[in-house]
């Protein structure tokens, strides 16, 4: 039996039975965990805020070292991000990140790169607008980060690091296609190079600048469509808040 | 040996209950195996009679055996004072108190972007049409203090504001016996700005 120790995101808080709770947490040192809190659902739990989702604790918790569920012995709030649940769009800008880093990660496996990157954006969320160029930012940086960054670089055919004009974006070669590349082996979008400068971008800038990028009209929903669907081929599924996110900016 | 069919079936369908396992549903039904057979019959009318009688109260959307419920049609109620919470048992959460003296209303759960449940999901505009009709003076949003009920009472708050009424929020801070001392950043926070004066 273990005592492990660590700074953690809290990812998702589902009730379970009378008064737990179990909590999936993005830990710095152990990557993502699943713990119950006993009794956290009780008006005088210790745990009461430390377990809202988004929050930034300090963790401890205990369990064998290879069982899948540990149980919750402490859960102190480091930074609580209250703010982003005062804002709709930033509280679920921030849902749609969490179930993101949910779904691409695999428990127990150490990523403190995810780890970081998640707090980096939280952080930034809560501090400026600009959600849409943070989402982009996040979701190319999380694919990035996870072993899977497109080749924005060079054409992912012949290699070619001249592409003009016209660019195509393969999902099967995962990375972009010259215009001569693109006759021959046809893709299923095309974009000009600004577009494509506005994705390397996304990989380079500065997270806490993301509000200073604002994406020219038209260009916004290419970059959603490419980042979108990358992730979309990982995961393999559409995820839950996506469609609420934009459901919820359409109600305005 | 097997167990009779019917000793199965029940403890199928005890099963199905939520936090029942194999181990309590076989407890539970070895209970009513060995208990009079009244007492049995008693719990299975219970049971039909809660699916047959009970419906939802077309004006709080709370339950009831009659159309509107008792609380809807209480003249003693003060009718321009609405009380919005999450589930129907919330309702008697609130009518234990004894304090409360307003009618309510029930949303039939809260906004959860990860479970897919939109403000369309809920009863949200039954409840503009009610504050819409121009008798009610005050909606208080008495949600959970979590990430789903302060989100649902938000979006309440916003869709009210045209219409002018007032709206409040149930206080949150430290509960009743609790120590300060174990408190955490948020509800002591919470706690602060939810002060009020002492004479």
């Amino acid at each position: 039996m273990g005592l492990y120790r660590t700074n953690a995101i809290v990812l998702r808080s589902i009730k379970l039975s009378e008064t737990d709770k179990l909590v999936t947490f993005m830990s710095e040192q152990f990557g993502k965990v699943k713990c119950v809190a006993r009794g956290a659902r009780k008006i005088k739990s210790r745990f009461a805020g430390s377990l809202e989702p988004m929050t930034h604790v300090y963790l401890i918790y205990f369990g064998k070292e290879n069982q899948q569920l540990f149980s919750l012995n402490n859960a102190d709030i480091i930074e609580s991000f209250h703010q982003l649940r005062e804002d709709f769009q930033k509280l679920y800008t921030g849902v749609y990140l969490n179930e993101l880093v949910d779904a691409m990660t695999v428990e127990m496996q150490e990523d403190k790169q995810i780890f970081q990157l998640l707090l980096d954006s939280l952080n930034a969320l809560q501090n400026q607008s600009g959600f849409e160029t943070l989402c982009r930012m996040f979701e190319i940086r999380l694919l990035s980060v996870s072993g899977h960054r497109p080749e924005l670089n060079h054409c992912a055919v012949c290699k070619t690091a001249k592409v003009n004009g016209w660019v195509g974006f393969s999902y099967a070669r995962r990375g972009i296609v010259c215009g001569h590349c693109m006759k021959q082996t046809g893709t299923e979008i095309k974009f000009t190079t600004g577009t494509l400068n506005y994705l390397r971008k996304l990989l380079t800038l500065d997270i806490n600048c993301s509000g200073r990028l604002k994406f020219p009209k038209g260009m916004d929903e290419e970059i959603e469509k490419i980042t979108h669907r990358l992730i979309l081929s990982h995961v393999g599924r559409e995820l839950k808040s996506y469609p609420f996110i934009k459901n919820m900016a359409a109600i305005g | 040996m097997k167990r009779p069919p019917a000793v199965t079936e029940l403890v199928d369908e005890l099963k199905k209950l939520p936090g029942v396992g194999q181990k309590t549903a076989e407890r539970l039904s070895f209970f009513i195996l060995r208990g009079p057979v009244e007492r049995a019959l008693k719990l299975a009318t219970a049971i039909k009679n809660v699916k047959e009688k009970i419906i939802l109260c077309s004006r709080c959307h709370g339950i009831t055996e009659k159309d509107p419920c008792d609380i809807c049609q209480n003249p003693g109620r003060n009718q321009a004072q609405i009380c919005v919470v999450e589930e129907p048992h919330d309702v008697y959460i609130l009518e234990n108190m004894g304090q409360y003296k307003g009618v309510y209303h029930v949303l039939m759960g809260v906004i959860s972007p990860l479970d897919g449940i939109g403000p369309g999901e809920l009863t949200i505009e039954s409840l503009k049409e009610k504050v819409a009709k121009g008798n009610v003076t005050e909606v208080i949003l008495a949600t959970n203090p979590d990430m789903e009920g302060e989100s649902t009472a938000a979006y309440i708050a916003k869709v009210l504001k045209p219409s002018a009424v007032r709206v409040t929020r149930i206080a949150r801070g430290l509960p009743i016996g609790s120590d300060i001392e174990y408190a955490d950043s948020v509800t002591l926070m919470k706690s602060l700005e939810g002060r009020s004066e002492m004479l």
